[in-house]
């Protein structure tokens, strides 16, 4: 049993209120901010684990980022991946989530054969939440969303639960397969000290563009069909009337202008 | 010089401080009223590699360092000081066992220690005085197969929660007729006392041992007979101060934390208190008492872990971060004006863990004539 | 003989065992909306089995022509065969553009279809605008959500994007003025798969959110769980429903079914009132138009207050407890004048 599981490195969402929008660039300046696995990743990661304890094999952590994405893998390794593969190459920079998942499938093509490919839903920085079942159509495998849990049977299809609207379906499908999984399929486990100094010996891959059979042009900003035109500012109402005073007086200032609008 | 942690010691505080952040904060409010340690977390904290953070892989532990020990305290600190500081504990009696026990020693005890089956003690303190290791009375005469031991012990951390105690006793004349001890709890004649009622660190369980005629077998000798005068220094300064200091650093984070907050939180004239002066002044002096103690810690952390001798780093360590971390708990009070003093808010827990650091471990004068001796040494001949 | 498609702008109208899923009613109406601008047509996109009697329903909502594929293997929600479907119909009649709702399969299907189509797709958008020359702009609440980012897809057609339901509002039914077009579809049973073997409906937990006159949401800065009682308390004093943003769904204070935004449900209440919610744009989205909009925070510069007409800057644990009892204190007098 090969498991991957793709996995992206985003800045700690404890540390968003740092973020600040840089209004020359347009870009978002992250300085100074730790990067940590996509938490929904988390779980994806959490569930291969569980696979191959069922089923045995090996679970391969994949990355597309910048190189200083190293030690938000090297905690995959520490979470129990076998071994890891960082995709970086300046000519990535820029993709959008077609590029995104074209490249992945081809470094999971470069890997060879596996059986399970799995994701988070969505990520919290971008949050679009389709490089899963892009990259299941580039592989040319099926693919379900919003998985909850994972039955993984030796000798039979597996039992895959997926959330929809008001409940969940349950299908039948063979691997090979790209699940993207929900916060709720599991508890992820916690770290340990002697998985930190295991995963120093294991092995952390780097690959460049050359590393991968890059033959269609959807790479990199210049290969990503969707643009961003501009960049808005949200609309604002402008700043809202403060209530001054101690806590009390606020609270009664609120609750007469809500009792004055019949509110209560 | 390289005061970049590697990522290995990024990762260990990382994983330390989502295990606190996720386990201890439910526990805390029964801690604080029952003054007992959450003993449920030590499978989970024995399986994570806490509790045998210093002590061998073959014996079930990790085999780090000091350096991430500290670390790694430090991270349960900041968020329930009173967990470090049974650990810290519990890892001196892994240090002595894993430092001067044989072979067959360390391979009965450390693993159970290591696993979280039970908590470690080391017991030096007796009502007379704990600094004046020389004047303990504690004896320990051996009688056939069996050393009897005779005494009390009192202040002793983890006294109702451990099972395996290093205790130190006499066995002959002066400083050089002190021997150490492995104690089980069961052995005939060992007894746990009374509990204390602590002001602060409530949730580290503190109190007496008591032995009248307790049976030791001999093999449980630590070291050989008149080295428990050394063994225990060894231990404090090696562990024991480390810990505390790392108990500390905890508390000077969840100060600095909660000092912030409320001073962003908090509005006065229309504006932030965190814009006043006067506030910022007692930010930055408790920014600077936190840094200060960070860069004594691991200092100490990285001497231990190259076998670099550092007694008085050690020891200056551990008083200035335990005292820094009692007066900064007392100015994030003073931010937090009459709230500071409100049950409701942490800084004056805070405050009451800060004060109990102080004496444990060596008190803050016992840590100064140290220092001097240092001075002297180092000053004294021109 | 093929018909011909004259519709550039088509919509997937999601159903599910005869179920419709509104979204894609309200994309028919936004999209006859901008369709209009450039005197373009509407299509409906129906995918599935049997499906003679919602066909008559999407005519009503006025659109040009309604994409029929009626097939026994589309019965069933399974991605490649949808997906098979819709990309012959697109490959044959080219349309510039395909909304999808953002729901559980339109958020499923729409990647899929589109990186076969080899095309973009803008995820979970929050407005859509058309440019004169044709261009589909996407509103995306951006990173961190301190951004709305405009998505274009210039080389590729169809523009493809989902959106939230919810966004844009319900269109009133009229008379039936399209036509019906069948999409032919050449499917073999190895097409699907996956199996369905069962589809499990659960109660959903009345939250009552959607349809709330008053609502109180909490975030990130209530603190704790025990804290998050507080938000509850306050809630149960107005007769308000529950609202969270992300986070204290994902600590577990509330449930997935509270969330409030991009990711969640869309709320349109008299009255907001926002506690220890810092103001993210992905929060934001799913409050339609509140008449007064209130926040709490601790955090002065909360870009939350930006946002709304009245702010309180201080201790939760301090002032939401007042505002509880000074709203209760209210209530008892009017409900004592009432019984007078």
């Amino acid at each position: 049993m090969r498991i991957i599981v793709c996995l992206k490195p985003v800045p700690d969402p404890k540390h968003w209120n740092k973020l600040k929008l840089d209004p020359q660039t347009r870009t978002l300046v992250r300085t100074g901010i730790p990067g940590t696995i996509n938490p929904l990743d988390r779980n994806a990661l959490e569930e291969a684990l569980r696979v191959r304890e069922a089923l045995g094999g090996e679970v391969i952590v994949l990355s597309m980022a910048p190189p200083d994405a190293q030690p938000v893998l090297k905690e995959a390794l520490a979470r129990g991946a076998d071994r890891a593969v960082l995709l970086s190459d300046r000519v990535f920079a820029g993709s959008d989530t077609l590029a995104t998942a074209y490249v992945l499938s081809e470094a999971i093509r470069t890997l060879g054969d596996f059986d399970l490919v799995l994701c988070g839903d969505e990520t919290i920085d971008g949050g679009t939440a389709q490089v899963s079942a892009q990259l299941a159509e580039f592989l040319g495998v099926p693919n379900l969303m919003h998985v909850s849990s994972v039955d993984a049977r030796p000798d039979a299809p597996w039992l895959v639960r997926s959330q929809i609207e008001h409940g969940c379906m349950v299908v039948e499908v063979k691997p090979p397969m790209v699940l993207s999984v929900v916060k709720a399929i599991n508890e992820p486990r916690y770290v340990t000290l002697m998985n930190i100094l295991q995963a120093e010996g294991k092995e952390l891959a780097i690959w460049s563009a050359q590393d991968v059979n890059l033959s269609e042009p959807w790479v990199g900003l210049a290969g990503s069909p969707t643009q961003m035109a501009d960049l808005l500012t949200p609309e604002r109402k402008g700043r809202a009337e403060m209530l001054p005073g101690s806590p009390a007086n606020q609270a009664r200032a609120l609750a007469d202008r809500l009792h004055r609008l019949g509110f209560c | 010089m390289d005061f970049k942690f590697s990522d290995r010691e990024e990762l260990l505080r990382k994983t330390a401080r989502d295990y606190a952040e996720k386990e201890l904060p439910p526990r805390m409010e029964a801690m604080e009223e029952t003054g007992e340690f959450p003993v449920e977390l030590l499978p989970s904290m024995g399986a994570m590699g806490i509790l045998g953070v210093i002590t061998a892989p073959q014996y079930g532990g990790i085999g780090m360092g000091q350096l991430a020990r500290i670390i790694v305290l430090e991270e349960l600190g900041r968020v329930c000081p009173a967990i470090p500081m049974a650990l810290q504990v519990h890892h001196m009696c892994t240090y002595a066992i894993g430092t001067w026990g044989n072979d067959e020693q360390k391979a009965k005890y450390l693993p159970r220690l290591a696993k979280g089956e039970t908590m470690g003690v080391v017991a030096v303190t007796e009502p007379s005085g704990g600094s004046d290791v020389a004047g303990l009375q504690t004896t320990a005469k051996l009688e056939g197969d069996n050393y009897i031991l005779n005494g009390r012990k009192c202040f002793i951390t983890n006294s109702h929660t451990g099972d395996i105690w290093v205790v130190i006793a006499r066995t002959g004349e002066g400083g050089k007729g002190l021997s150490a001890f492995i104690v089980e709890k069961d052995y005939p004649g060992a007894k746990t006392g009374r509990k204390e009622n602590k002001v602060g660190l409530r949730g580290a369980n503190t109190g007496e041992l008591a032995f009248t005629n307790c049976e030791v077998p001999k093999e449980n000798l630590l070291g050989q007979e008149g080295m428990g005068m050394s063994i225990a220094i060894r231990d404090i300064v090696e562990c024991g101060r480390p810990g505390m200091t790392a108990v500390a650093l905890g508390i000077l984070n969840a100060v600095c934390e909660q000092a912030v907050k409320f001073a962003n939180e908090r509005s006065l004239y229309g504006k932030s208190i965190s814009k006043l002066q006067a506030i910022q002044w007692y930010l930055a002096e408790i920014y600077s008492d936190l840094e200060i103690s960070r860069l004594l810690a691991y200092r100490v952390g990285w001497m231990l872990d190259e076998k670099i001798d550092c007694a008085a780093e050690s020891a200056l360590a551990k008083q200035y971060a335990c005292e820094a971390a009692a007066r900064s708990a007392r100015k994030a009070i003073e931010i937090h004006g009459s709230y500071g003093i409100m049950k409701e808010y942490p800084v004056q827990r805070l405050l009451r863990d800060a004060l109990v650091t102080i004496p444990a471990g060596g008190t803050a004068e016992i840590s100064k004539l140290v220092l001097a001796r240092q001075a002297l040494a180092v000053f004294g001949q021109g | 003989m093929i018909d011909h498609v004259d519709s550039k702008v088509w919509v997937f109208v999601e159903q599910r065992h005869g179920h419709v899923a509104e979204v894609g009613l309200e994309l028919v109406g936004k999209a006859l909306e901008l369709a209009g601008l450039l005197e373009w047509k509407v299509a409906a996109v129906l995918v599935g089995h049997q499906l003679g009697e919602i066909t008559e329903r999407v005519l009503s909502y006025g659109v040009d022509e309604v994409l029929v594929a009626d097939d026994p293997l589309l019965a069933e929600y399974c991605n490649e065969p949808y997906v098979k479907a819709i990309e012959g119909a697109v490959r044959l009649w080219q349309p510039e553009a395909l909304l999808l709702g953002a729901t559980a399969m339109g958020t499923d299907l729409a990647p899929r279809l589109a990186a076969r189509l080899r095309t973009g797709l803008s995820a979970h958008c929050i407005d859509l605008k058309i440019t004169p020359d044709g261009q589909l702009l996407s509103a995306v609440p951006g990173w961190g959500g301190s951004v709305l980012a405009q998505i274009s897809c210039p080389r590729t057609k169809p523009q493809c994007a989902t959106v939230m339901p919810g966004v844009f509002a319900m269109p009133e039914p009229g008379d039936n003025r399209g036509r019906v077009i069948p999409i032919e579809v050449h499917l073999q049973p190895e097409d699907v798969t996956y199996r369905v073997v069962e589809v499990k409906r659960e109660e959903a937990p009345k939250s009552g959110l959607q349809t709330a006159e008053i609502v109180v949401a909490g975030g990130w800065g209530v603190g704790t769980k025990a804290d998050w009682g507080l938000v509850e308390d306050l809630a149960a004093a107005l007769n308000a429903a529950v609202g969270a943003t992300r986070p204290p769904v994902d600590e577990g204070w509330a449930h997935e079914k509270q969330m409030i935004g991009q990711s969640g449900i869309t709320v349109r209440p008299k009255l907001y009132i926002g506690v220890g919610i810092s103001g993210h744009m992905h929060h934001l989205v799913g409050i339609k138009k509140p008449e007064l909009m209130v926040a709490i925070n601790s955090d002065p510069n909360a870009a939350i207050f930006d946002h709304c007409d009245i702010g309180i800057v201080g201790d939760l644990k301090e002032v939401v407890p007042g505002l509880t009892r000074a709203i209760r204190e209210h209530s008892e007098a009017v409900s004592k004048k009432t019984e007078r």
